[in-house]
């Protein structure tokens, strides 16, 4: 258990030590951040007002010094603090992942279960090529699609923003349908390797009904594996999947922002953005993991 | 290894042990060959596809580099004084079907590319991890984890943002998606074989470690590592084009199918085809990769 924390904190501070590798020493934010035909004094003076015209070894002190006490600059386009612009946006996004993880579960372990307890059965093979369909195509050209089809051509729901609850409902649909198909495919091999065991047929044999011993036995015990198997995508959306769907609904959650502060050359809530998904994206992680040893004693704790 | 079972790219299928599973694989077998040819339709896709990639515009019905502004937006089945332009036409009166088939090539190469680095990484740090065991193993192993759980979509985009997007960083970005599935699945299989009696033989004859991972090792691990490839194609194809969508990614003048979709989106409204047309590319080719991966790995099941 210690050793999996450890591991989390090592993949945070990797993280942490990336976003600072990339912007101190390849990137230049204050040529970025300058207009195009900023003179040299002027990327001078912006470099110090950053602060990046100062030894490293002081850069990095700052910068993790920030990160600690949660000040990561500030957004040149909104003149507030970068988290802040990222924490407004937080809402939205935490909104959209939790609706497309509940319809990705709703379809993923139904449609699992079922096509796992009767493998090769013709729910089992329909299912299957619907989730392979669902994991080639591309999240935000399903976006798209759907938005012509129910948005532009049968007009039943608005095509962008969130002004209502009927927004809500493609960009849900959207994540859903992708995730949904790989946690179908998790889920149906899993439940499909535990219909296999001989404790099944022992309980067939006793007389129990198929459909039975899946709801009595197999279910309670794949059950842990597919609780993680959400868990896991659901932390996946938050490495980047979600961001695509953002910025095709034009959904005010922090992928779109921090799309639009990459136009807008506003570095300081780029940085905040990756810093606050990656932290996310490593610490849940690890929740999930912790939470899947903790509740399933079978699995040993490394 | 950790215990838990991280997502693998190639599902695998539950080994049946009942007679009742013995039973079941083989009406599954029963229908696998019923299915049968099937998948000829996806290596037909897939040539298609390579033969847009190579010979490009050459097979172009209409100039793709044409522009004719009083032919802007034309829907699909539109002729004009150029000939039938089949998926309509761009915002600059292009032909859409050779915009797509001239995108092809790049996004084939970068996938290609990145295939190329990633699968190399992968299997030479699997293959040493397995190999020797020990310490090498296990920073091989601490390393992939710690790669695979790294957010690279998002660092990829502050990346881009510093020193704008290219070409090259996707190349950069996209190896680190798929080296580590390499690298655990190369690595499991070689521990496996490492039991075999030809490998205590080679050992015995006196084959130095390299002569026996590249003449023994490798070539029985081939056939897992072409199908990962075949399907991690598929995922790399996606991340490119996500990423190209987000503008991270290829910037015009040069073109991908999802730098299409990208572009074409400005005109959803009033020009759907210039969205939808290059995403079914991208759909049938990753579909094609997955298919056959899948049945692949579907033929192992049975045969085993």
């Amino acid at each position: 258990m210690l050793g999996r924390l450890r591991d989390g904190a090592v993949v945070l501070l990797l993280v942490l030590a990336a976003v600072f590798v990339l912007s101190a020493i390849v990137g230049d934010p204050a040529g970025v951040m300058a207009p195009t035909d900023a003179s040299e004094e002027e990327i001078a003076r912006i470099a110090h007002q950053l602060g990046t015209d100062r030894p490293l070894l002081t850069q990095a002190g700052d910068y993790f010094g920030g990160v600690v006490t949660g000040d990561l600059g500030e957004s040149t386009w909104q003149n507030r603090p970068a988290l802040d612009v990222i924490a407004d946006a937080l809402p939205a996004t935490i909104r959209l992942t939790l609706a497309g993880i509940a319809v990705a579960a709703l379809l993923g372990v139904t449609f699992g279960v079922l096509a796992g307890a009767r493998p090769g059965s013709r729910l089992d093979r329909w299912a299957n090529v619907v989730a392979t369909v669902g994991l080639s195509v591309p999240t935000f050209w399903l976006g798209l699609l759907l938005i012509v089809v129910f948005a532009v051509q049968l007009r039943l729901v608005p095509t962008s923003g969130d002004t209502e609850w009927k927004s809500l409902i493609l960009p849900a649909a959207t994540v859903g349908f992708e995730h949904g198909g790989r946690i179908f495919q998790l889920v149906r091999s899993a439940v499909a390797e535990e219909v296999s065991k001989p404790y099944v047929l022992v309980a067939r044999s006793r007389g129990l009904s198929h459909r039975g011993v899946v709801g009595r036995h197999v279910l309670r015990n794949s059950g842990m594996l597919i609780l993680t198997t959400v868990g896991w995508e659901y932390v996946r959306l938050w490495g980047g999947a979600v961001f695509a769907v953002e910025v095709v609904f034009a959904w005010p959650g922090i992928g779109q922002t921090i799309i639009t502060a990459t136009d807008r050359q506003d570095f300081p809530v780029v940085q905040a953005g990756v810093i606050v998904a990656g932290a996310f994206v490593v610490l849940a992680n690890l929740a999930v993991d912790v939470l899947y040893r903790v509740v399933d004693r079978r699995v040993q704790v490394a | 290894m950790s215990a838990v079972t991280v997502p693998s790219v190639v599902p695998d299928e539950g080994e049946g042990v009942g007679v009742a599973a013995r039973l079941r694989s083989r009406v599954a077998r029963g229908r696998g060959a019923l299915r049968g040819r099937g998948y000829l339709v996806w290596v037909f896709v897939l040539l298609v596809i390579a033969a847009f990639a190579v010979f490009g515009d050459l097979l172009a019905p209409i100039d793709p580099a044409l522009q004719a502004p009083r032919d802007r937006l034309l829907g699909p089945m539109s002729s004009t004084d150029s000939g039938l332009h089949v998926f309509g036409t761009d915002q600059l009166g292009r032909d859409l079907f050779g915009r797509v088939i001239v995108g092809t090539r790049l996004t084939v190469v970068i996938a290609l590319a990145s295939m190329v680095a990633g699968s190399l990484v992968g299997t030479a740090a699997g293959l040493v991890a397995g190999f020797y065991g020990g310490p090498v193993d296990r920073l091989v192993s601490r390393v992939a984890e710690a790669q695979t759980a790294m957010p690279m979509f998002l660092i990829a985009i502050l990346l881009v943002s510093l020193v704008g997007a290219s070409v090259v960083n996707l190349v950069i970005v996209l190896p680190t998606l798929v080296w580590p599935s390499f690298a655990r699945i190369v690595r499991a299989e070689t521990l496996r074989l490492r039991q075999a009696g030809f490998m205590e033989a080679a050992v015995v004859v006196g084959g130095s470690n390299g002569w026996i991972m590249g003449r023994h090792l490798l070539p029985n691990l081939a056939t897992r590592i072409v199908t990962l490839t075949v399907v991690s194609t598929g995922q790399v194809i996606l991340a490119e084009a996500g990423l190209s969508f987000l503008g991270a990614g290829v910037q015009a003048p040069d073109t991908t199918w999802g730098l299409l979709v990208s572009t074409g989106r400005e005109y959803l409204a009033v020009a759907w085809w210039l969205t939808i047309v290059p995403g079914v590319f991208l759909v049938l080719t990753v579909l094609a990769l997955n298919m056959l991966g899948r049945r692949y790995t579907d033929d192992r099941g049975a045969a085993a």
